[in-house]
């Protein structure tokens, strides 16, 4: 074998790991319709419901490559949604949100582990009100199969909670806490459906 | 102008004194009336702003009652019933609705900073679901040009019955505009003898509307206009 023949076999060689490696992981459309991103808080005996009418999620996801799989999430704090709009709006207001200063809270995922049973914990950075903290958000893999209603889409759904301490992301100042009226750990339930063609 | 005779005689000695105390009585007790809402039927709201903030919020909702009830008032002089312009002369109605309209200005501005900026400037109610908040809006910026176009009416060289007919038209459409903003934009409107107040005090305003109107019509000539321009 010539020299040029062994350099050419080598490089595309070397081109085929690289790629296989670097590959990213299945890209996943958010199926906005079913997907959401819901709160629930105490009030003083009470609990208020929530969610979030506006957010993206660019999702990469295969089970087998997790290292090139991503979850990233933009959350328009001004779309908060308790279904009264008076309350939203105290919500958007500086006492909470601050939705004019900071009209995005997102989350981005650095690495996904695999905890067994189906269950995958996103760790990545949270960012509100231009800070950012270390979240760890377990996510259940509810299935991947055909679409039951689009030919040639793949459905794949994940639905996972977690609870956040508000007044540790500085999302009021504890004022409504100290009086008893808004608690301060937010239930969080994320549940999404994904599309992708086969 | 209009020489704030009495066009149809007056009242019987003694009277008229009794039904002017009762008018200003009515007035008064509208006034009260309206003043004691933000206190009685407290709004959730309020419930949740602190301090100034809370102070700043009940003081526009008093300027906002109080606009109201002159607005409803402005109509009732407009309109100058054979009544009232008995009781009070045609001239001080209409000095009364000048200066009334001025105090409605006043008001509403009042109302719209004090509700405003305890929830935060960058933070207003636009969209759909504050649809209430901005029939509020379209209602203050229908009655500030309003207001600046009839009081610099002269210097503006606005003719005067065309100023007339769109004052007349947008005076009406102030009135509904108030009445759907305050009901569906206040916590205490959720009340029902609060709205079946305010319903009925639009109803009669829309009975003397009616009434008057016919009775301006059918003696047209007799009465004078007030203009001045």
């Amino acid at each position: 074998m010539s020299t040029l023949r062994r350099a050419g076999v080598l490089f595309l060689f070397f081109l085929f790991v690289t790629q296989s490696a670097f590959a990213a992981a299945r890209s996943w459309e958010m199926d906005k319709a079913h997907s959401n991103i819901y709160f629930s808080i105490d009030h003083i005996f009470s609990k208020v419901h929530g969610l979030f009418n506006e957010f993206t999620a660019e999702v990469n996801f295969d089970p087998a490559n997790l290292a090139e799989s991503k979850f990233a999430f933009a959350i328009k704090t001004d779309s908060v949604n308790t279904n009264i709009a008076k309350r939203d709006k105290h919500l958007q207001s500086a006492d909470f949100f601050d939705a004019a200063k900071y009209p995005e809270m997102t989350f981005v995922s650095e690495t996904i582990t695999d905890a067994g049973n189906g269950l995958y914990q996103v760790a990545g950075k949270l960012t509100i009100k231009g800070e950012s903290y270390d979240l760890t958000l377990p996510l259940k893999l509810a299935g991947i199969k055909d679409h039951p209603a689009a030919k040639g889409k793949e459905v794949i759904g994940f639905n996972g909670s977690v609870i956040l301490d508000r007044l540790a992301h500085k999302v009021g100042t504890g004022k409504f806490y100290d009086m008893g009226v808004v608690g301060k750990d937010v239930d969080v339930l994320v549940t999404l459906e994904l599309l992708a063609d086969k | 102008m209009n020489t704030g005779k009495i066009t149809t005689g007056p009242f019987p000695d003694g009277r008229r004194n009794l039904y002017r105390i009762l008018a200003i009585l009515v007035f008064v007790l509208c006034i009260a009336g309206a003043l004691s809402v933000p206190f009685y039927f407290e709004t959730q709201t309020l419930w949740y702003k602190m301090g100034s903030d809370k102070t700043m919020l009940r003081t526009g909702q008093l300027a906002g009652m109080l606009a109201l009830v002159f607005l409803f008032v402005q109509i009732t002089l407009a309109l100058r019933s054979r009544f009232l312009e008995r009781l009070f002369t045609a001239a001080s109605l209409l000095r009364w609705h000048r200066i009334n309209g001025l105090f409605i200005g006043l008001l509403a501005v009042s109302h719209v900073l004090l509700v405003l900026v305890p929830e935060g400037l960058s933070n207003l109610p636009f969209g759909k679901k504050h649809w209430p908040e901005m029939v509020g809006m379209l209602l203050f910026s229908i009655l500030l040009p309003m207001i600046a176009a009839s009081h610099f009416r002269q210097k503006l060289k606005l003719d005067y019955h065309r100023w007339k007919a769109v004052h007349r038209v947008l005076g009406y459409l102030v009135v509904l505009l108030v009445t759907i903003h305050a009901l569906y934009v206040s916590e205490s409107f959720e009340h029902e003898s609060l709205q079946i107040a305010l319903l009925a005090l639009f109803g009669a305003l829309l009975v003397q509307v009616v009434i008057v109107k016919r009775l301006f019509d059918a003696s047209s000539g007799q009465r004078t206009n007030g203009h001045s321009g």
